[in-house]
């Protein structure tokens, strides 16, 4: 299983794939990014590197069977899904999104 | 009040105009779809903007440091307006916004152009921001202002054509006083102006093969800086490595070579090149000193008295006087650092409403004139001594008046994987727990002189080779580990810390570095006796044992 991630060209936020290999859409919460078959995932990666004008180096996060990022991409990924660990934007992403932070194990 | 700094002309005006024309049409390009991410990466860098783990960071430079209240202003307004409220002040004396908009980046560097101020030559393979010293032209032990000779050096490489792709980036750092603060021999060129000429280091620098810069030459006159320095890049451009990154910076050449056969070479090159159309006339550089007068200092007479009996009534005034200013060439002045090392906030940040504060405070108190300093604070190079309670007072209400400045919580330290996509663990939040754990001002104090630098990766943007203490973060196997190195030091005395000990988990490192500063206040002979020449003096293996948890 696997996430597809990218950043959106306009504003370069984090943005993950919610849907399948036919139709879907990129939201900004973590929590709601599809676990995608390797192949549906290698397919879609394909199709979206050639979307330029949509989202900028999209990629894919191996999961582990428990459905988070492995633990080679761990802390990035924590970083990427749940903003900045400390600062003025620390858990801004949890509350914009109403929930705790994601990838916690 | 206008602060002296050098001040654009017509050319300066229609080169940063031109140039945001150009980068506008650029950023369209993309945004429509007529040029392709690997098309337009290349040139966004040219302009200072990086994509980052959450977002756009765009790198507003500010040459050698020299900021007005102006442009201070303008950068609170640029963070409320166009980013999340704050902006980070970084080791290069520049200013990063980390949440920035590409669509919004040419609206923010038109604002910028209005102010004297753009992204250039803040990222790519050429000439970086000249650094120099925070004191320039205030510091009491200074013998040479180097600011006329870091903004000859700025006109000289922007948009250089034989320098825009070098083999690598390449720094430049001047220091013309006798107390070494703006980290010359870990430049790619490091520059010590003195009154008999220029000395003259090459082949410094930090990152993956961390080395001290060489002295190749003495005495050089003012006159031929730029035609000595051109033939110091031409050797270099010519001879660097570009094959592989690792090994394309100057310091790899120079110890390859030896500082012998690079220093005989560029002597060669500069002999043969027409130094007469390289090097500035004589007016012009007087042109440029002439920017940078002394302000029309306050002729109040000081009163002792009132501000020795302030301190008294104040401890934590007092406190503030004795950490955070720095001895003036006026008796009735003083330069003050407004630390950005608070408790609990990244190093290097600050708020819109406290960049406002900064920049009411330089123009009440400070002749509207502010700096940047490579430790990531802020700096009124000149305040009359009988306006320092008020000032102090200012700053106190928005959190801008902790007095750690060269004390073990004022930390030099990179954005690390909280921000940086090149990072491979995380720099603030450590930081934060070395903050919290030194936080008694007692204890601060009594440990004194301290430097912490820490660096999220080999990259080393927080200087960890020459911190008193260093900390690398790397990634075994996805967990965040820390080496921690000892003996670094950055001033005139430079040295390379030395990785001490094994790795330890960012929850084992502030109780390591509690043990080796208990032990060096066990060791020092007397309260002047400063950590780093403790260690000089019983030497690193010293605190080796310290560092781990005993058995």
């Amino acid at each position: 299983m696997k996430l597809l991630t990218a950043n959106r060209l306009t504003d370069g936020l984090t943005l993950w794939y919610t849907g399948t290999l036919e139709a879907g859409t990129w939201g900004e919460d973590a929590a709601l990014a599809s676990r995608l078959s390797d192949d549906d995932a290698d397919a879609l990666l394909i199709v979206w590197k050639l979307r330029e004008t949509d989202v900028v180096a999209p990629y894919l996060i191996p999961l582990t069977e428990t459905g988070t990022p492995v633990q080679r991409e761990h802390v990035r990924e924590f970083v990427r899904a749940n903003g900045p660990t400390i600062g003025q934007t620390a858990d801004a992403i949890a509350s914009a999104h109403n929930r705790a932070d994601i990838f916690e194990n | 009040m206008s602060a002296n700094m050098y001040k654009y002309d017509d050319f300066d005006h229609a080169f940063v105009r031109d140039r945001n024309i150009e980068f506008a049409d650029q950023v369209a390009r993309r945004l429509s779809g007529d040029i392709t991410e690997d098309q337009f990466k290349p040139l966004r860098l040219m302009n200072g903007l990086y994509l980052q783990l959450h977002a756009y960071m765009l790198r507003i430079a500010v040459p050698y440091g020299v900021l007005s209240s102006k442009q201070m202003r303008k950068f609170a307004h640029i963070a409320r307006t166009y980013d999340r409220d704050f902006g980070h002040f970084t080791t290069r004396q520049n200013l990063q916004f980390n949440w920035v908009k590409l669509a919004e980046t040419p609206k923010i560097l038109e604002e910028l152009a209005e102010v004297e101020m753009h992204a250039l030559q803040t990222s790519g393979n050429c000439i970086r921001n000249t650094t120099t010293d925070q004191f320039a032209g205030a510091a009491r032990d200074e013998h040479s202002d180097p600011r006329p000779w870091a903004e000859l050096i700025r006109q000289w490489s922007s948009n250089h054509p034989e320098f825009t792709f070098l083999p690598r980036k390449f720094k430049i750092a001047i220091t013309g006083a006798r107390k070494d603060r703006a980290a010359i021999r870990v430049h790619d060129i490091g520059l010590h102006a003195k009154p008999e000429g220029f000395d003259v280091y090459v082949g410094g620098g930090m990152g993956r093969t961390p080395s001290l810069g060489h002295c190749i030459r003495t005495g050089l006159p003012g006159e031929q800086l730029l035609s000595y320095l051109e033939a110091c890049l031409r050797v270099y451009n010519r001879y660097g490595r570009r094959d592989n990154i690792y090994k394309a910076r100057i310091k790899i050449l120079v110890a390859a070579l030896g500082p012998d056969e690079y220093k005989r070479q560029v002597e060669e090159e500069w002999a043969r090149m027409d130094q007469a159309k390289v090097d500035a006339p004589v007016a012009e550089i007087d042109r440029l000193k002439s920017f940078f007068p002394d302000p029309e200092f306050k002729a109040a007479a000081f009163d002792r008295v009132a501000f020795e009996r302030a301190q008294t009534a104040d401890a934590a005034f007092a406190r503030w006087v004795k950490n955070n200013t720095n001895p003036h060439k006026r008796d009735d002045h003083a330069s003050v650092t407004i630390s950005l090392k608070p408790v609990g906030l990244p190093p290097g940040d600050a708020s819109s409403a406290q960049m406002d504060v900064m920049a009411d405070v330089a123009d009440a108190f400070g002749y509207s004139e502010l700096r940047v300093s490579h430790e990531q604070n802020i700096i009124l190079p000149h305040v009359h001594k009988g306006d320092l309670y008020e000032l102090y007072r200012q700053l106190d209400a928005v959190n801008l008046s902790t007095a750690n400045v060269g004390k073990i919580t004022d930390m030099i330290v990179c954005p690390g994987l909280d921000y940086c996509s090149l990072a491979n663990a995380r720099s603030i939040p450590l930081a934060q727990d070395i903050s919290q754990r030194f936080e008694d001002a007692k204890l601060s104090d009594k440990i004194g002189d301290l430097q912490i630098k820490i660096s999220g990766c080999i990259n080393a943007c927080g200087h960890h080779h020459v911190g008193h203490i260093g900390i690398l973060g790397v990634d075994k196997q996805g967990i965040e580990f820390y080496q921690i190195l000892l003996g670094g030091r950055a001033d005139e005395k430079a040295a390379l810390g030395v990785i001490t000990g094994k790795g330890l988990p960012a929850e084992a490192v502030p109780a390591a570095i509690e043990r080796v500063v208990r032990l060096y206040l066990d060791l020092r002979t007397s309260d002047d006796e400063r950590f780093i020449d403790t260690l000089e003096r019983v030497g690193r293996e010293t605190f080796a044992g310290a560092l781990h948890e005993p058995a």
